[in-house]
């Protein structure tokens, strides 16, 4: 009651809350008294405008009855009157902020329903706002994106009208696809495929066959010329001034393939093959395809010649597409272009027959080549719409002909009954073949003939067909993939194209973007694998052709890649890493199939070659300077860590310039050439890393030499270590930001643990561990007790800056601890890059030749392997140790030294408990066994890892007395297994021990010198083996 | 998007919110006309406003991505077009933190590390359902290198300063010459120039719902 009265009368003065009834209805009353636009009530307008916003949103929130109302006075066409006088960016700015605040937040269906219901919608869409200012184009095209979103099944009927085929939504927003706001762009093309998502068949249909061959080809278009400036960019930039536009550019086609991509992905049947066509026709075969051939394609007159791209940016183009576009009658067709076309597709009716047959045998009447529309967008749409009122029944009905409204609009008459134009059409092409190629070989003419032939009886498969016919597709080539091979190369320009811009003799260039495409293709799901079989993977039947060629593989192309390993392994190849590890992961793709490679002798011998070459290489490099160490678990761990990705690769614009040594520019590594010594000993390392790594592929052989460090015998943080039989020395570590914490240092073979004790005696919990082979310690100047200890994080972590692991002051309870702390730690660094050292020389073939000579009990047993030459570096190395430390200065080296001499008084001053103990079991031992750790060493495997779970058993801990003391408490091992092996080669060795004791010259100092080696099981059986062939030697 | 009018020369670029409740936070703060009250929950998906930095006028324009993550097309060209990026959670929903890393990491893949990005937890006013804590925002901010703030949409809190702080980073960067204003000088007219190639992201759904603020 009260309600109907304030219907009427409310309204003509301003009520409180701004958020009611009342309120609406006076800033109805506003409107309509300010129907016309001026100078004086602009500002009054808007701020109604903004007030409806705010108010109907409230209600659709709040109360159902302020839509009712808005509704029932039609506000919405004051919104349209005021839009239609030249009422300013001012007004119509709010207007359309207003209408964007209305769709965007209504949460009630049916209030959505009621405001589309009129059709005032779709006259704010059609008219024509003032674009030139942007930021009324801004509102107006996110109003659109905005309404896009709220399509779906019921909402479409709004928007698309199927009785005048009117869809203004769609067909306004394409006109800014090319618009020059990339916002504008993003926000039409998500308006697109928003609308394509729409399960609705005849608005897909109107879609189809009135806008779809329009919008292609202009957005085909788009990108061409795109594609050529990227192609004017690489041209003019040879050195790298531009880098920021090339990056656009590059980044702009990926986009424009994402979007394609988008759309094929929706798997519309209709709109697919009308993209595809064009795609095709207009750009992918003319422009991109046909410049991998150019100067053959086009020798005359450059005046009238297509244009055309480097093949380089061809090739990284075509890289991209089969990287990202996955539609198999795409890909597949374009696939097959590339590798089995033959020059003949040159002239253009063959081109289009090529296609269409290639595609799926369906006839296309789109003009091959890449050509600018005959008309704008706007035109055509206009054009074709016109008509569509006319020829609805025509066009709507006949499914079979996508592309029917391009012709069409470009020869500006309608043609009655697309099926017969079309034959007609084609008929007519085929006669301009037949002159156009007079000059053409009795054999070409077949070939085109039954190209022809071809074309007619598959009239129209269905999308679900198409795979199965290009599958069978008979094309030139015979049924089988492969056999193209066998045909002289020549004969097909794209493919030999392809295959000559593997020559890296001068530089990797195109080589690169080759690799990349092979790769691409073989990577790609769409690409039918009976096309692939021979020339990207192993043939699959034996008795299929290429056993004809007696290779189960496409040897052409391996050929070539082992050239380029060959020439990458020379020092001063123009190679870069990328194009290496590129060629080797293709040249395993070709000839692995599961593990087996069914590489010839002569290629694998080549290989092996290459990596005889790559070691010998590096080996100059093999120095015992400590960088050396670092470079090369650096550049395995990156090797390991980053394995190239091919996608990201052609996402980089940089490789699009020619190869550059330079690191200015700012490219990585791996895809410039070295410079500098540095960068040189880098190379060498990786190339000798990949090229190592692929002959072990190709042998099937495991990996047993890297990584250097294995990490599964390394102790990690919170492991609980038994800590019986090791030294720990207490000290206080002071961070830097002044906490302080107490904590047992142990020094492990390659590692250092900080532990904590925990409540079971003897046991500890590791804190933080860090690699000897990575700390820093240096002495306090005013503290005597103080170390500053800096734990560099290791490499293979991957932390990209490298902060510290621990950077902290270590403060011992007295000078003679801190002394020895800082020898341990010294030595036990020392030791551990030594240790790595050794794994290198080995991996290199280096004669065991210690770089620096306290490793000598490393390499003790090997050295002992070879001749009384050895023993003499030996000593010399004894020698060399002693000057070593000498020109240390290390404070306390005496202390140092007298250890050496006699190793038990220094244990004793540290722990004397223990290393009485250890000293008795030593003299248990009878002398002869020549490796045993030194008490304060402790070997990594003295320290049993245990979880805190299981570490409460007693027995348990029975089971982890360290293993020094097994040979004196031997029923302990029977609790052990892991011990067993131990156990078992320490029995082995025993005899063994004693043979060798004559030769070993003075067995404290021995003893004293393998100390330090870890004395691991399978690790035992290598010495016993060396040992064996020592014996023989004496 | 970003405009800044100076000498004849007018700059874009562009930049999103993503995550939750950001439409509420880009209405409010370029439509400060609009009052939040506790039963109006109402947002936008682009804005625009002119603001002043170092005495020059800059036009801001602000697109929002919701709506368009099925479409991998959609947000690889949002995050390249966009000069600074503005990643929103809800402080109330520990969820909506937790997916911070998968944005980040697919904004920082599409886009050049040029890219401002802001880190804001939204709906600070609801200090009672707190779930994630300021601390944790600060750390993470800390951790990647980005500007964090805590805001309230409901009470405007901070939302000014979230967006004029990223603007004017923006605007250093470009005054340092990171950003290279003058890169898309030829070929197509791009009206006034674009800056760099970065966007921001998406989340998941904006919250339709009674979410935001």
């Amino acid at each position: 009651m009260f309600r109907s009265r304030s219907w009427f009368g409310g309204g003509l003065w301003k009520p409180k809350n701004p958020h009611s009834l009342e309120h609406l209805k006076y800033l109805y009353n506003v409107l309509s008294k300010n129907q016309t636009v001026s100078e004086s009530n602009r500002g009054l307008l808007v701020e109604t405008l903004r007030s409806i916003a705010e108010i109907l949103i409230w209600g659709d929130q709040n109360d159902s009855s302020v839509f009712d109302f808005f509704l029932e006075k039609n506000m919405l066409s004051f919104f349209l009157k005021i839009m239609k006088q030249k009422c300013g960016s001012y007004v119509c700015v709010q207007l359309l902020q207003t209408l964007n605040i209305l769709f965007e937040n209504i949460r009630n269906e049916t209030s959505l329903y009621y405001l589309l219901s009129n059709n005032h919608v779709n006259s704010i869409i059609v008219h024509k706002f003032d674009f030139s200012d942007e930021e009324v184009m801004a509102y107006y095209i996110s109003f659109l994106k905005t309404l896009s979103l709220k399509l779906n099944g019921h909402t479409i009927h709004f928007f698309y009208n199927e009785h005048t085929n009117d869809f203004p939504l769609y067909t306004e927003a394409i006109k800014f696809f090319n618009h020059s706001e990339s916002m504008v762009r993003i926000a039409v093309r998500t308006l697109t495929l928003n609308v394509y998502r729409v399960e609705d068949r005849s608005m897909l249909r109107f879609i189809r066959d009135r806008t779809a061959a329009p919008y292609f080809s202009n957005l085909v278009w788009f990108i061409g010329n795109h594609v050529l400036e990227l192609d004017a960019c690489v041209r003019n930039d040879a050195d790298h001034q531009s880098k920021n536009r090339l990056a656009d550019l590059v980044a702009e086609h990926l986009d424009h393939l994402h979007y394609l991509n988008d759309i094929l992905c929706l798997d519309i049947p209709d709109l697919n093959q009308v993209l595809t066509d064009h795609l095709l026709n207009k750009l992918l075969v003319p422009l991109y395809v046909f410049s991998l051939d150019r100067q053959r394609a086009r020798p005359s007159s450059p005046k009238n010649s297509p244009p055309y791209v480097s093949s380089v940016v061809s090739l990284f183009l075509l890289s991209q597409v089969f990287l990202i576009l996955t539609h198999a009658p795409l890909v597949d067709t374009l696939a097959k272009i590339i590798l089995h076309a033959d020059r003949q597709i040159f002239s253009n009716s063959a081109t289009q027959d090529k296609i269409v047959l290639l595609q799926q045998g369906k006839p296309s009447i789109i003009q091959p080549g890449f050509l600018p529309p005959s008309e704008s967008l706007e035109k055509s749409l206009e054009t074709s719409l016109d008509l569509s009122s006319r020829s609805m029944s025509v066009g709507s009905s006949d499914l079979a002909s996508p592309c029917t409204s391009e012709p069409r609009s470009r020869q500006g008459s309608l043609e009655e009954g697309i099926n017969t134009a079309t034959r007609s059409f084609k008929g007519s092409l085929d006669k301009d073949t037949e002159e156009t190629n007079l000059n053409i070989t009795d054999e070409e003419k077949h070939m085109l003939k039954v190209l022809e032939c071809q074309s007619e009886p598959s009239a129209c498969p269905s999308d679900g067909e198409i795979k199965a016919t290009s599958n069978e597709g008979p094309m030139l080539l015979s049924p089988e993939g492969p056999v193209p091979l066998a045909q002289p190369l020549s004969s097909q320009p794209f493919i030999e194209s392809v295959y000559n811009a593997l020559n890296c003799q001068e530089n990797d260039y195109a080589a690169l973007f080759s690799l990349c495409l092979l790769y691409a293709l073989g990577k790609n799901k769409g690409v039918s694998g009976v096309l692939l079989h021979g020339v990207l993977f192993p043939c699959l039947r034996p008795d299929a052709p290429c056993s004809l060629l007696s290779n189960r593989y496409n040897v052409p192309l391996v050929e070539r890649l082992v050239a380029i390993i060959t020439l990458s392994v020379q020092p001063s190849a123009k190679v870069r890493l990328v194009t290496l590890e590129l060629t080797i992961r293709l040249l395993s793709q070709i000839v692995m199939l599961g593990t087996s490679s069914y590489l010839q002798d002569g290629h694998l011998a080549a290989i092996e070659g290459a990596k005889e070459e790559s070691s010998s290489n590096l080996r100059p490099f093999y120095k015992s300077e400590e960088i050396f160490l670092d470079m090369f678990e650096d550049e395995y761990h990156e090797l390991k860590k980053r394995p190239l990705n091919v996608e990201w690769l052609t996402m980089d614009s940089n490789v699009l310039l020619p190869p550059t040594g330079t690191p200015l520019t700012g490219i990585e590594f791996g895809k410039r050439l070295p410079c500098g010594d540095v960068e040189r000993a880098r190379r060498a390392i990786r190339v000798f890393l990949m090229v190592r790594d692929l002959s072990l592929t190709l042998g099937v052989e495991e990996e047993r030499s890297l990584p250097l460090t294995d990490s599964t015998s390394c102790v990690q943080v919170d492991h609980v270590l038994n800590l019986n039989n090791s030294d720990l020395i207490g000290c206080s570590v002071v961070m830097k930001d002044g906490s302080r914490v107490h904590r047992f240092l142990v020094i492990d073979v390659i590692q250092l643990i900080l532990v904590e004790p925990t409540r079971r005696l003897g046991y500890g919990v590791a804190k933080l561990v860090g690699f000897l082979q990575d700390i820093e310690v240096t002495g306090d100047k005013d503290d005597s007790r103080c170390l500053h200890i800096t734990i560099h994080q290791p490499l293979s972590s991957g932390a990209s800056k490298r902060v510290p692991l621990l950077a902290a002051k270590f403060i011992f309870d007295d000078h003679i601890r801190c002394m020895a702390a800082k020898q341990r730690l010294n030595k036990g660094r020392k030791v551990a890059r030594q240790k790595k050292m050794a794994q290198i020389a080995r991996l290199l073939d280096i004669p065991a030749q210690p770089p620096n000579p306290s490793s000598a009990y490393n390499l003790l047993t090997a050295r002992r392997q070879e001749s009384a030459l050895r023993g003499a570096v030996r000593i010399a190395g004894g020698r060399d140790q002693r000057q070593l430390y000498n020109a240390q200065k290390l404070p306390g080296h005496a202390a140092a030294l007298r250890r050496e001499s006699t190793p038990s008084p220094t244990n004793s001053s540290k722990s004397p408990d223990r290393a009485r103990t250890r000293d008795s079991s030593r003299s248990r031992e009878a002398s002869p066994k020549p490796v045993r750790p030194r008490s304060e060493e402790i070997p990594l495997e003295d320290i049993a890892k245990v979880k805190d779970q299981d570490a409460s058993s007693s027995k348990d801990n029975s089971s982890l007395l360290p293993i020094p003391s097994t040979s004196s408490v031997p029923n302990t091992i029977n609790n052990s297994p892991s011990h067993m092996s131990y156990q078992a080669s320490n029995v082995n060795d025993s005899p063994l021990g004693e043979s060798s004791t004559p030769t070993s010259g003075s067995p404290p100092k021995q003893s004293e010198e393998t100390s330090f080696t870890r004395r691991a099981p399978q690790r035992s059986d290598r010495c016993e083996q060396r040992r064996r062939g020592q014996v023989e030697t004496v | 998007m970003f405009e800044i009018e100076q000498q004849n020369q007018s700059i874009h670029d562009c930049f999103f919110v993503s995550g939750v409740g950001k439409s509420c936070l880009l209405l409010q703060f370029t439509d400060k006309r609009f009052q939040p009250v506790h039963d109006l929950t109402i947002g936008v998906e682009f804005g625009a406003r002119m603001i002043t930095i170092d005495g020059k006028q800059i036009k801001l324009q602000i697109w929002d991505t919701a709506g368009q993550e099925a479409f991998r097309s959609i947000t690889r060209s949002y995050y390249r077009g966009a000069a600074g990026a503005l990643l929103v959670y809800d402080i109330t929903r520990r969820e909506t933190f937790n997916h911070l890393t998968t944005w980040l990491e697919d904004a920082r893949q599409h886009s050049n590390s040029n890219m401002v990005i802001m880190l804001i937890g939204n709906k600070s006013d609801l200090e009672t359902r707190r779930e994630v804590k300021k601390e944790e925002g600060e750390a993470f901010a800390h951790e990647h290198g980005l500007i964090f703030m805590e805001t309230s949409a409901k009470t405007a809190a901070n939302v000014e300063e979230a967006f004029i702080n990223t603007a004017k980073e923006i605007y250093e960067k470009i005054q340092e010459g990171v950003f290279d204003i003058n890169n898309e000088a030829n070929g197509i007219k791009i009206g006034p120039q674009h800056s760099p190639t970065n966007p921001s992201l998406p989340s998941n759904n904006p919250q339709p719902g009674g979410g935001c603020c």
